[in-house]
Formats: structure tokens, sequence, C-alpha cells
């Protein structure tokens, strides 16, 4: 029987040891719980029930498509571009330890640029990650480097610039 | 594509110094097809279809933070008034589905769930009546669930026996949570006008019209607009502060799409909108007060401040228009009182009183809200608050709300902590003189003229 969910009251009223369900029945847990004690089995056609993926509605898939551009170029690589900014007070090596931990990304350097004022410093970097699942990562790690009285880094992705200064 | 060491710098700051986040991902989920004969059927798979939905909704948000490097700091859900599903079962009691919902808020570990609501703007069904009696059981004996009530619109004018009893509501949420200081309250509010897609607790839920499920993000940021502000300085004209305004909220606005998007196609489902508001918290520079201060008065609350707030609700309108064209929900700015520092220091002061208030609730974007009021305030008293507010909202084709917590044992002055982002309220003083005939009247104001558009 076609349904969309099959409850504990469903389960007490089939009378029977086994209920086929739809592949997309959600069964509720209070209904497995019934089912299990009193020794019924639920199952699809294709096999024992497990929970199907949810059902969004008719528009979910196709409502991405309607949504107007924003500024994401075609053509340019999405997902991969990563900001990296450090504040703090200068000492040799600071710029040496950021850029190691990028290059351990396997990641590439597109821009750099630094300023100084008095003993602190700003640097400000466009990363390009060859893949964009080692964004996490990379954050973890160039997060951790510097400390309170050092330097702080923020990374932060390309996007979330994109997005808030270009029309 | 580069940006300039300018543009990177902003959104660092915005982010890192003047509490640039996302206020809320929330998941709308519809409950239409949960009715059923049998309330406790209804309630199981209320609370199934919520988690079946929703139980990637909060490690979707902790990875889009992650990812963007932005914090997300709410994860709500908002479901079908539950009014519209509890029909079927005919029950006298509907706090079991209150507590289902909780169950599920809990089950996927969101902050909020807003639902437990009903429309009665111009007559009551049977749900509709036994949920608005409920409520008051419904918010003591949960922790997540919000409730709401819409009692008036432009169309079909204010149900004023609905009004009336949404007074008692209120009451008798005070006296069941006494013990917090009447925290249910703050957990209920009723709307001239109701948003149907509001992200927003308390009055979150998914109206008529909605998709089968829908993610909503409510963006904040009244700190980065105060901080653009304090640039500006006090010698450029309005014109300049409206426009700073507005690219603010631009910026503010995109983030926000990009985290709708982005959480939206995560989880496979509908990108909703984005609602664009200026939602204070108790943290210092959080504050929608302070940007009044800065825009010209002296305190909020003196003479000026309506036409600021005026000024500051439409360009973060306009701002947020230009960035995206999913601007929904209540979009603007709120003045929750006792969420604002800026505000409890105002009515502190003897700035802001609730007269004042109300006039300003006809330009922000929504209405009195975090109103503490004597405990023992008449129900009377109470329902000319609402209807006030209610008529504001009406006449002016806007929405308006109230969410009023009188507090059990207080007085005029004294103060209230609810704690973390609920704050700290002045009991305010709503006088001497009542509306008894008017509460006990009944009946509909009618719909205004501007009502009849067809």
């Amino acid at each position: 029987m076609s349904r969309r969910f099959l409850t504990a009251e469903d389960v007490r009223r089939a009378g029977s040891k086994e209920i086929l369900v739809d592949a997309e029945t959600v069964v509720t847990p209070q209904a497995l719980d019934v089912a299990r004690s009193t020794g019924v089995t639920i199952r699809t056609g294709s096999g024992p029930y497990t929970e199907p993926s949810p059902d969004r509605g008719p528009d979910a898939a196709e409502s991405s498509l309607h949504l107007p551009a924003l500024p994401e170029p075609a053509g340019e690589l999405i997902g991969t571009g990563v900001i990296v900014t450090c504040v703090g007070r200068n000492r040799p090596g600071v710029l040496s330890e950021v850029t190691s931990e990028v290059a351990a990304a396997n990641a590439s350097i597109h821009d750099v640029s630094q300023r100084m004022v008095g003993e602190y410093f700003h640097l400000v970097l466009v990363v390009e990650l060859t893949t964009p699942q080692e964004f996490a990562g990379l954050k973890e790690r160039l997060e951790c480097l510097g400390g309170q009285d050092d330097y702080v880094v923020r990374v932060m992705h390309e996007r979330v610039f994109r997005f808030m200064h270009r029309i | 594509m580069a940006f300039t060491d300018q543009e990177i710098l902003e959104t660092i700051r915005m982010v890192e110094l003047e509490t640039l986040d996302i206020r809320t991902t929330t998941l709308g989920i519809s409950l239409l097809d949960c009715a059923d004969p049998d309330l406790e059927s209804t309630c199981e798979k209320v609370y199934t279809k919520i988690v079946h939905h929703a139980k990637n909704l909060v490690p979707v948000a902790d990875s889009i933070a992650a990812d963007y490097g932005v914090p997300i700091v709410n994860k709500r859900i908002a479901v079908t008034p539950v009014s519209w599903i509890a029909g079927p079962s005919g029950a006298d009691d509907l706090t079991p589905l209150a507590l289902a919902l909780d169950a599920a808020a809990k089950e996927v570990g969101v902050d909020f769930i807003g639902g437990y609501t009903t429309y009665v703007h111009k007559g009551f069904t049977r749900a509709d009546d036994r949920l608005l009696e409920s409520i008051p059981q419904a918010l003591a004996s949960t922790d997540h669930v919000c409730s709401s009530v819409s009692l008036g619109s432009t169309r079909a004018g204010i149900n004023m026996s609905a009004v009336a009893r949404f007074s008692d509501v209120v009451l008798e949420t005070a006296r069941l949570t006494a013990k917090e200081g009447g925290l249910g309250c703050a957990k209920l509010v009723c709307f001239c006008n109701v948003v149907e897609d509001n992200p927003f607790v308390a009055g979150a839920h998914v109206g008529i019209g909605e998709a089968e499920t829908v993610l909503n993000v409510g963006v904040s940021g009244p700190g980065v607009v105060r901080s653009a502000l304090e640039r500006l300085g006090p010698d450029a004209d309005l014109l300049a502060v409206a426009s700073v305004i507005k690219r603010t909220a631009f910026k503010i606005t995109r983030m926000g799409e990009l985290v709708g998007r982005e959480a939206a196609k995560r989880l496979g489902t509908s990108f909703g909108i984005v609602d664009i508001s200026l939602a204070p918290t108790p943290a210092v520079g959080d504050s929608v007060a302070d940007i009044l201060e800065l825009m010209g008065v002296e305190r909020t609350g003196a003479p000026g401040t309506t036409a600021l707030l005026a000024l500051l609700t439409d360009a973060v309108k306009k701002g947020g228009a230009m960035a995206s064209s999913s601007v929904g929900g209540l979009s603007g700015a709120f003045i929750p009182v006792s969420e604002d520092q800026g505000m409890i220091d105002a009515v502190e002061a003897g700035a802001l009183s609730l007269a004042k208030l109300e006039a300003m609730t006809a330009v922000c974007s929504v209405g009195l809200d975090m109103v503490a009021v004597p405990g023992d305030t008449p129900a009377h008293v109470l329902t000319g608050i609402i209807a006030d507010e209610m008529a504001i909202g009406m006449i002016n084709s806007k929405t308006t709300a109230v969410r009023i917590i009188p507090v059990p044992g207080k007085g005029p002055g004294e103060t209230v902590e609810w704690g973390g982002l609920l704050g700290t309220a002045i009991v305010q003083d709503p006088g001497t003189f009542g509306c008894d005939v008017l509460h006990r009247r009944g009946g509909r104001i009618p719909a205004p003229v501007q009502g009849f558009k067809n």
C-alpha cells in the first residue's frame, strides 16, 4: 500500500506477520519497536526496510536552477580559492611558517601582500587549493600557527569575499 | 578574481570584531501529511518526519561554518502551524504534539523549533481553539518549542475575541513559568500580518504556500552597521548615513545568501529566503539602540528616534533587496528590549517608555518585542497593548508582533534576568488606566478599507 508513514497503530492493525511498504515510506521508530516486539517483518519490494533518503518535495531539485546568478564567473575554479590573513608582531620566520603550511597542503599562492605598521605586520595571501576537500585541514593547520602574543591567522573561503564585495 | 586588501580586511573585521554572523539557519518542514485521526499517530509522524528531514541540519550548518569561516550561531526548525494538522484527531489536549516537537528538536540538536502556531485572525476552528488553550502547558512542559498566534491582518481586520483570549494565554504562561521569571512568554508571540517564511523565533513557522522543505537563513549584524556609522562620524548628512547602511546591509545579506544557498544544496532542499534583520544580542556593541544613538539621538527613545529608526529599517531593506532576490521574512530592524544592552540602558535612564516603543514599532520591522510588564498586569491591559500593536500593523499593511512578559512578582522599575540571548529586562510601567470594556466586547475590528484591494 502506498503511504507516507507507517505508524505503530498501522502495524498493530495490519494483522499479518509481514508488512510490505513502498521504498519511499518512512516507518516511525515506534512502528519498528512494535514490529520487533510482535515478530512482524517490515519490508519493501526489493528487500528489508531501510530508511529512505528524505523526499524534499517536487521542486527541491529544480529550485537551485532558478536562483539568479551571483558573482561566480564561469571558467574560474570555484571552491578552491582561500584567503589567508595574518596579523601580529613581526619576527623573523613568520612568512616562512605560513607559506610552509600552504605548501604542505599542496596549495599554491596566487598573491601576497604584506604591510608593516611599526613593529606589527599584516599579511594577506590568496591561495589556490588543488582539491577543495583540503580546505578544512589547511584552515586548521594555519589557524594553529602563531599564538596570543605572536600572530593570529584567519582563513576564509574566497566565495565569501566574492559574494560580499562584487555585485 | 582579485580583491583589494581593504575589501579583505573589511570582511575579516566584520566577522572578528563586529560580531557579524549568520544568526540562524532554519529548516522549514511541512507537516501537512502528518495529520491523522489518532493524536498519538500524529505525534509519531511529526517526530519521525522532523528527525528524518532535519537530522543533517546541524552537521551541515557546522560544516559550512567550518568551510567558509563564517559563524552560524543557531540551527532551528520551523514547521507547519500545528493546529492545521491537529484537526482530524479531535483531541482536546494538544500538549502531546508540543512534546513530540520538543523531542524531535532534542534528537536533532537544534536550538528551537517554531510552529506551535495557530491562525485565528478571523475565526477559530475547533483545533485552533484547542491549540490556543494548550499553549501555556505546552510552553511550560517543553524546552525548545516556540509558539505564535496570528491575531489580525490588513485583509481580515483584528479578531478581538482572539486578542482577549491571547492575553489570558500570556498571563497563564507567565504563571506556569513563574520560577524562571515568566520565561515561557519569551517563546510566545502574536502577529498582525503574520510572515509565513520567518526564520527567527519565536514566530518561525512554515505557511501554507511553502514547499515540502525549505531552508531559510536569518542574518544579523547590528555591530557591523554600528561600526560603519562610527567611521562615518557625526558630521555626515542623512543621505550619507542611509547610503552607508545600505552598502553594509548589501554585504551582510550576500553572506546570508551564500550560506543559505550552500546549506540548501548540501541538504538537497529548496533555498527559501534570507531574512536580513538587524537582530541585537546582549553582547556589547551588538545593539540597534547604539546605532540609533550614533545616527543622532542622545538616547534611544528621545524625540527623533522614530524618524531615525524609519530611515534605518528602510535602508536595511533596500541594501538587502539589491543584494538578493530572495529577501524575505521580517527583514529590517528588530527592537527586542531585553536583548539589546542599549535599549536596557535607555529604559533604565528613563528615556524609553512603553509609549515611545509603540511609536517605534510603526516603523521597525516587527513590534513590541521582549517587553517586561508587572506580573499583576490585568488581562484587559494586555488586550489593549496587543490591540494597539495589531492596529498599527493592520492600518500600515505591515507586520507587527507582541512578545510581552508579565514577570510574576515584579513591579515597574524592577529588573529580571533571563540570561543568555534573552538578556535582562527592566519591568516597564503600562500605566494605571485600563480598557476593560474593550476587553469584554469581543468581536472583530473590521478590515480597513485598503484591505479590499481585489
